[in-house]
């Protein structure tokens, strides 16, 4: 009966001192009064073994692990960027393996370039470029798993640099010819969909002297597939695969 | 100190914040939600409410950590309101279903007996317990959740919640009765 005094203690401070008690933290003349009111009420008795065996329960349950992308999905939802660790110099991070920096500065050299390339309206010529590019160098017997594997020790560099130099000199010739070809489609492509004109003059003025890539992507939708950017985005692009997705994430928007 | 450099604008503090925090608010989120799908998304808005009012935070009025349980928890407040309109929502648009609610936990979850291997038992207790910490009005189940799983003390408790430590304290102990109760009706044969 709740207000009613046992053993010189009510049924209120038998509640107050309850978790103390389970916390172990009580003691002396206070607990030896706690636990006698328990023995006698028929409310507060059963309440200190449910309490303690719940207790019991809650601490037999384990840490969840959160999902594996849970930080990343929150940096990107909060700053916009998925980690920042990784532009730290390398000398503050001495964990980092030799392969994850070469990576991570080959990541910084493109990253504005490569950011340009994922945008939609450079997708498409991008894909074209990458396809070509892969198609020269397949044609000229070089195959992309062999360049994710080369050996990058500075003697077999060296030995890879004047083996390679001579064909290099070929592909860039086959990509020469494909890039000729694509401008060429490009300019008749032009030409026959009068429909659909290209930038105003002084807009074109403008992209020209705007080189700087890091800015916010134009949101005219114009077909225009010939940047001048495309050539260095080709020349710089990482080694992974090129999906040419937008990537959105819809949960935080 | 973390915040005063992230509001410097010092974007590795941010992201040290995160790496720091992201467990103990997906835990707290998961053990209140109860799915993972809803605390992962609840853990993210309550970063995403930290981002923007980290310059709120005052150092004089208590731990950071306080702070960030507050915020988590006003959240998981307004996910059980929300998530309860839905409720009653769905349930004048559907044929009503209220068995749902009204039957006991012993029989929503079917009867393990005494399983053989130990590691399985584990963890269907902890499936169990978890369901059953589910069943516990959100007052009480914010309360044992804070002092059981986080091992957080009264007064920070108290702060939190917003009530004095006595109702804290009264309301430990009527969540982890009541939790006791509710499993063992599960577990009649084994206690
Ligand atoms: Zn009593």
């Amino acid at each position: 009966m709740p207000g009613e005094s046992k053993n010189g203690m009510q049924c209120a401070e038998f509640d107050l001192l309850l978790s103390e008690v389970l916390d172990e933290t009580l003691s002396g003349d206070k607990l030896e009064k706690f636990q006698a009111h328990g023995r006698v009420c028929p409310v507060c008795g059963p309440l200190l073994a449910e309490a303690k065996e719940g207790r019991h329960w809650l601490k037999s349950l384990q840490e969840v692990e959160p999902p594996a992308n849970l930080v990343h999905n929150i940096l990107v939802a909060t700053t916009g960027v998925d980690t920042v660790r990784l532009r730290q110099p390398a000398s503050a991070q001495p964990q980092i393996s030799r392969a994850e920096r070469m990576r991570e500065w080959a990541g910084t050299l493109v990253s504005p370039v490569w950011a340009v390339a994922r945008q939609p309206r450079f997708a498409m010529s991008f894909g074209m470029a990458f396809f070509s590019l892969s198609l020269a160098l397949s044609m000229a017997g070089v195959k992309l798993s062999d360049v994710q594997h080369v050996d990058l020790r500075p003697s077999a560099v060296k030995r890879t640099y004047y083996e390679t130099s001579g064909r290099v000199v070929k592909y860039y010739e086959n990509i020469r010819f494909v890039y000729e070809i694509e401008s060429r489609v490009r300019e008749f492509k032009r030409a026959t969909t009068p429909a659909e004109p290209g930038p105003a003059p002084e807009e074109r003025k403008e992209r020209k002297n705007n080189n700087n890539t890091s800015g916010q992507p134009e949101q005219k939708q114009e077909r225009n597939y010939s940047q001048g950017g495309t050539q260095p985005v080709l020349a710089s692009a990482p080694n992974d695969p090129p999906v040419v997705t937008v990537t959105t994430y819809r949960r935080f928007v | 100190m973390l915040v005063r450099r992230c509001l410097a604008g010092d974007a590795v503090a941010w992201e040290e914040i995160v790496q720091k925090y992201n467990r103990r608010i997906y835990n707290i989120c998961y053990r209140f939600a109860g799915s993972g799908e809803d605390a992962q998304d609840l853990t993210q808005e309550v970063f995403i409410k930290m981002y923007r009012t980290l310059k709120t935070y005052d150092v004089e009025r208590g731990a950071f950590m306080t702070w960030v349980t507050t915020i988590t928890r006003n959240l998981l407040v307004d996910h059980f309101r929300k998530s309860k309109q839905d409720r009653v929502t769905d349930s004048m648009d559907t044929a009503p279903s209220e068995h749902e609610d009204a039957m006991p936990l012993s029989e929503q979850i079917p009867d393990k007996g005494a399983p053989p291997d130990a590691h399985v038992q584990s963890r269907e207790t902890g499936e169990t317990v978890h369901r059953a910490l589910q069943k516990l009005s959100p007052e009480l189940r914010e309360a044992v959740i804070l002092r059981d799983l986080q091992d957080m003390d009264y007064r920070e408790i108290a702060a939190v919640l917003k009530v004095p430590e006595g109702t804290v304290k009264s309301r430990i102990n009527r969540g982890r009765a009541e939790l006791a109760r509710l499993l063992q009706r599960t577990y009649r044969q084994v206690m």
